[in-house]
């Protein structure tokens, strides 16, 4: 039987291409994901352990609560005097205070070097070589003198800097020039994963950064004969309460932990494409096989016949299956290392430079690979080798063509419920609104009854296309479909899946488009923005004090950011003036007063202060990163939503009190009455010359901003759907390439009495674009419908409006009627190149 | 006086209305009807110097070694001869389903070597009709869908009365909704002598029709064929091996070894049985 297995894979290369590349993208997707956070998690392991390989203790403030990667918080600086106390430690070899902080480089045409997201960090660089582990200085020197500066390798390859060099950089309070008097690498890579780094001595880098008299860590390197864990013990028991040591080796694995916190998100989404193409792929897998044994009725009942048990059949097919897996995951592990590496060079293109190191192809990768690919399509494979498997031998004698049935009545009104339930489900979550999960769940069982009333579904539409002219091709193709249902659905569904996802995401990236409209411009009364150019951190200080004062210009209003836990739950909580604040943003308050919003009080967002529990003159607990908890009375909530972009305010004073960070996340302005808003523009444009990390933006171009960036999003969802729409297409193009070679009799007789090529052509055409219009139709009817009930379901979440996007949802109808007009060239092609005579002479 | 004809109509595109021919305006084939208006004799279809091998060099297979030989309107021809001896390659020679190595190939004037595989196509379609011995039918059709197919993918209506009347005496009138599965074998087979007369064509070819069918039926079948040509002046040519089935024609054309060897007028079973077997068939 295996040799019988064999030679049917090989007996039809086209088909085998044709299956193999439908559970190769799946395949792919998956191995290819695992290969790139594999190997940039070594490659950060890699950087982190360099980094910190001199360096056997590290001393730094105690965090309230751990943070996680994506917060950025920094600890609460310590007292300086603190290194003098570590110094004295027994065992102790050599302790050296560091700062870090915002120090952006500027290129030579005054604009930043990173635009990314990438930080851009400044740092003191120290005298203790081993302290400095990987760190080293590939050019140049260390910087001594008040207006020296290391930078890190990328930047200056990116800039074109060299020692000697005068460069510009910008700190929170304000830019200078400096002469690069060395450059900075680390081990092999050329900077952090894409940040810039400017290197200073330590005095000028506490004064520069605004931690004077501070350090952010004591780097301490041992004696020799100490242990790094003795060390540290010794350390901890002479710290403060508010400082802790940590060996190098646990900075280190944290370092990589937060890498890999990161990744995992990132993973998570790749897997869930990987997933949806998976689905696909196993749709055109199970219709492939059912195909195959359609047409091999006759040979398996003869098989049967001369004596091969059920269990044998079904073996047999199972085999197959199972070696086309095989081919598949072997071919789809090659191409996840291909992805991986394109998808680094694509990470590169944009800015975040990741560490090199070669391909890290963990066993569990192929693990992953062989199981998706194998499992995927002998899962798929089952139901068609079962069928085959229970046919009577006596099959094998009748002539008729195999002509598959349609449903039954059981199955259809099953299926017909699921859909009506899901749907029913879908409208329900839309009217509540909040309900993601449910959502989900409607989505699925709506999806469950397409599949299980599939073909019913294709042959109702094939009795709409059956009303065309006679021997036209629409009434053929129709009849083409209504013959073989079952396969018509599969093939469609496949389509219909990947349509869901691309409209659902539409309609719910269309709609997020509208809302972020209404929160940019909810309740905003200022005429100007100054905001960090691209990604960056953040605005100085020093600039939204530049604007303060300038002619026309009335209230500034400062607004910084931090995470932090608000009643234990982590929220991104903003500090404001409350004296310009009613100037800035209309809050819409509904209980307490804005009067009342003064040092030790906070303001909430009435939905939120729902969630909390918690009324006007309520306590309300914050825990702040940097000084732990700090407990505050509400002093009222508003109800809208602003472009403050937090439901959590506090003053900027306790801000201050609780965050080192000095930088704004966004300066509001107002103008003068009677000012005209053009001209203060100019002077706005003018006086922040000196910063060209800060973009002045009016409301408009706010609103533009943030919808160009969810557009930015949707297209790289939607390019990743894509491919799984391309497997479908491939599902198309198998079908119908398989239905073509089991009607070469009928379509020669065609041919014999009178049908031209062209003829052909156009009715093979049109099965496909039936099937594709079939899959658009269901995919973009349930895509968009779940769409609506998602965009509902993210109510809380910011997405306020509701939008469908048909002019989008149109071109992805006509696409998918062009795309199976081009499935169709080739099966079409051989179509109507069939020989007549073998068609109509009987051998 | 020959039926007017458009020699080459254009092909319709299977969505464009149906191109009717306006009574009386574009009489595509009158009827033939017996008697003195019935097309007055000529070759409905020959052949010349005939010549078709298959493969080349030492593998080549001669299957028609240049045959020359004529098939005249308003009569039933039968072709025989054993197995291998060419009488299906000279059908489909002349039919247009395959193309001659040399020699030609003529459906009353018009020269078929020198028709594209469209206008060949064509031809088929509007001006020859085909009875196959199995596989007829299109499965996905009805009876009546696979009679109409001819003129439904040129575009045109049929000529209803005429539809009537060649689906009575074939006894079709209360199969016409059925699929083909849901027909017997003789139905099957009469369906498709409807399909290829129900276009009033120029030649009728037949390619054992009566292969796949018992006694009772074939005679059926072939009383029919006999009637379309006495009745209506049709030309029919049949391949055959079947001496019963021989003897309805008016005349039988033996090939042995892709040649023809002897011609038979007014053949009854025994005279064929007797060709048949000084020839060595």
């Amino acid at each position: 039987m295996l040799r019988v297995s064999l030679r049917n894979v090989l007996a039809n290369k086209l088909r085998l291409f044709l299956t193999v590349a439908a559970v190769t993208v799946g395949v792919a997707f998956v191995s290819g994901t695992f290969v790139l956070s594999d190997t940039m998690s070594r490659a950060f392991d890699q950087l982190f352990t360099g980094l910190t390989s001199g360096t056997d203790v590290v001393v730094r403030g105690q965090s309230a609560y751990t943070t996680g990667a994506a917060t950025q918080a920094q600890p609460r600086p310590l007292d300086q005097a603190l290194v003098a106390d570590v110094e004295q430690v027994p065992g102790v070899a050599a302790a050296e205070g560091g700062v870090t902080g915002f120090a952006l480089i500027l290129d030579r045409d005054g604009l930043p070097i990173q635009p990314g997201g990438a930080p851009t960090l400044g740092a003191s660089v120290g005298g203790d070589e081993q302290l400095a582990g990987a760190v080293g200085f590939r050019e140049g020197r260390a910087p001594g003198g008040p207006d020296e500066v290391a930078i890190d390798a990328g930047s200056a390859e990116k800039a074109g800097y060299q020692v000697g060099d005068s460069v510009d950089i910008v700190f929170q309070d304000g830019r200078d020039t400096f002469t690069v008097v060395g450059i900075v690498g680390f081990g092999t890579t050329d900077s952090l994963a894409g940040a810039t780094l400017a290197g200073f001595d330590l005095p000028i880098a506490q004064q520069l950064l605004g931690k004077v008299g501070v350090v952010d860590e004591i780097d301490v390197r041992a004696d020799d004969g100490v242990t790094a864990g003795q060390l540290r013990a010794d350390i901890a028991a002479v710290l403060p309460e508010d400082a802790e040591a940590l060996t190098g080796l646990q900075v280190a694995d944290e370092g990589s932990a937060a890498v890999r916190d990161g990744m995992a998100v990132f993973s998570r989404v790749l897997l869930i494409f990987a997933a949806v193409s998976v689905l696909v792929g196993s749709f055109v897998i199970w219709n492939t096989f059912s195909v195959l044994v359609a047409q091999r009725r006759r040979e398996v009942a003869l098989l049967r016949a001369v004596g091969a048990s059920r269990r044998q059949v079904l073996t047999g097919i199972m085999v197959e299956a199972g070696l086309i897996g095989l081919v598949s995951a072997g071919v789809g592990l090659l191409a996840g290392v291909g992805l991986a590496v394109g998808i680094r060079s694509l990470l590169k293109l944009i800015g975040i430079e990741v560490p090199t190191t070669s391909a890290a192809i963990e066993p569990r990768t192929i693990v992953a690979a062989l199981l998706v690919g194998v499992v995927v399509t002998m899962v798929a494979a089952f139901v068609p080798a079962w069928t085959a498997s229970r046919l009577a031998p006596i099959e094998a004698l009748h002539d008729a063509a195999p002509t598959a049935a349609g449903i039954g009545a059981r199955r259809r009104i099953a299926g017909w419920l699921m859909l009506a339930a899901g749907v029913a489900g879908l409208a329900a979550c839309a009217t509540v609104g909040n309900e993601p999960a449910l959502t989900g769940l409607a989505t699925l069982t709506a999806f469950a009854g397409l599949v299980t009333a599939g073909p019913s579904l294709a042959q109702g539409m094939a009795r709409l296309a059956d009303h065309g002219r006679r021997g036209g091709g629409w009434r053929m193709a129709a009849r083409n479909i209504a013959r073989a249902p079952r396969r018509a659905a599969a093939t469609a569904l496949a389509l219909t899946i990947g349509l869901t996802v691309v409209c659902a995401v539409a309609v719910t990236a269309s709609s997020l488009k509208a809302s972020v409209a209404d929160s940019v411009t909810g309740g905003n009364r200022s005429d100007f923005a100054l905001q960090p150019a691209g990604a960056g951190l953040g605005v100085s200080p020093a600039a939204a004090d530049l604007v303060r004062g300038l002619d026309g210009v009335d209230t500034v209003e400062e607004l910084r950011y931090t995470s932090a836990l608000v009643q234990g739950g982590s929220r991104t909580v903003v500090g404001v003036d409350p004296a310009g604040l009613d100037q800035v943003v209309d809050l819409g308050l509904q209980d307490g007063a804005l009067a009342a919003f003064t040092p030790g009080t906070m303001l909430l967002r009435a939905k939120a202060a729902e969630a909390l529990g918690v009324t006007a003159g309520d306590p309300v607990t914050i825990t702040f990163p940097e000084t732990g908890e700090r407990t505050v009375t509400l002093a009222g909530t508003f109800s809208q939503d602003t472009l403050l972009e937090s439901d959590y305010l506090i003053p900027l004073a306790d801000f201050e009190e609780n965050v080192t960070s000095r930088l704004d996340g966004s300066v509001l302005v107002t103008i003068r009455d009677g000012a005209s808003p053009a001209a203060v523009e100019r002077t706005l444009t003018q006086a922040l010359a000196e910063y060209p990390n800060v973009t002045i933006s009016d409301p408009a171009q706010l609103t533009a901003d943030a919808q160009a960036s969810v557009d930015q999003m949707l297209g790289l969802i939607t390019a990743l759907l894509l491919l799984a729409v391309v497997v479908a297409v491939l599902g198309i193009v198998n079908t119908l390439v398989l239905s073509v070679v089991e009607r070469t009799r009928e379509l020669g007789l065609l041919r014999a009495v009178g049908a031209t090529r062209s003829q052909i052509r156009t009715l093979v055409r049109r099965e496909s674009v039936l099937m594709s219009l079939l899959g658009a139709v269901t995919g973009i009817a349930l895509g968009t419908v779940s769409g609506i009930a998602l965009s509902r379901a993210l109510l809380d979440q910011g997405v306020t409006r509701l939008a469908v996007p048909t002019v989008t949802l149109t071109v992805y109808l006509v696409i998918a009627a062009l795309v199976g007009v081009l499935a169709a060239i080739g099966p079409a092609r051989r179509a109507s190149r069939v020989d007549i005579l073998r068609a109509v002479t009987t051998e | 006086m020959p039926p007017q004809r458009i020699d080459n109509p254009p092909v319709a595109d299977l969505d464009e209305p149906p191109e009717r021919s306006g009574i009386g305006t574009l009489p595509r084939a009158a009827p033939p009807v017996s008697g003195s208006s019935r097309p007055a004799g000529g070759l409905a279809a020959r052949v010349q110097c005939a010549r078709r091998t298959y493969g080349t060099g030492a593998a080549s297979v001669v299957a028609l070694a240049d045959v020359t030989v004529g098939f005249p309107a308003g009569e039933f021809t039968a072709i025989m001869g054993p197995s291998g001896s060419g009488k299906s390659t000279l059908m489909h020679c002349m039919a247009g389903l395959d193309t001659l190595t040399s020699g030609q190939a003529f459906i009353r004037d018009t020269d078929l070597a020198s028709l594209t595989d469209r206008e060949l196509t064509v031809l088929r379609r509007d001006r020859l009709g085909f009875v196959f011995q199995a596989f007829n039918l299109l499965p996905t059709l009805t009876a009546e869908e696979n009679i109409t197919l001819p003129a439904d993918l040129a575009g045109r209506s049929v000529d209803r009365a005429w539809f009537d009347t060649v689906v009575s005496t074939l006894g079709l009138q209360e199969r016409l909704t059925h699929r083909p599965a849901q027909l017997s074998g003789g139905q099957q087979q009469r369906t498709a002598v409807a399909r290829a007369l129900v276009s009033r064509p120029e030649v009728v070819f037949a390619d054992e029709p009566t292969g796949a069918l018992d006694s009772k039926a074939s005679a059926e079948l072939l009383r029919f064929l006999r009637s379309v040509v006495d009745d209506l002046g049709q030309t029919v040519v049949m391949v055959t091996h079947d001496p019963v089935a021989a003897a309805y024609a008016d005349r039988v054309v033996f090939l042995v070894d892709g040649s023809v060897v002897e011609e038979l007028a007014h053949p009854t079973r025994d005279s064929v049985l007797e060709t048949m077997k000084r020839l060595g068939g």
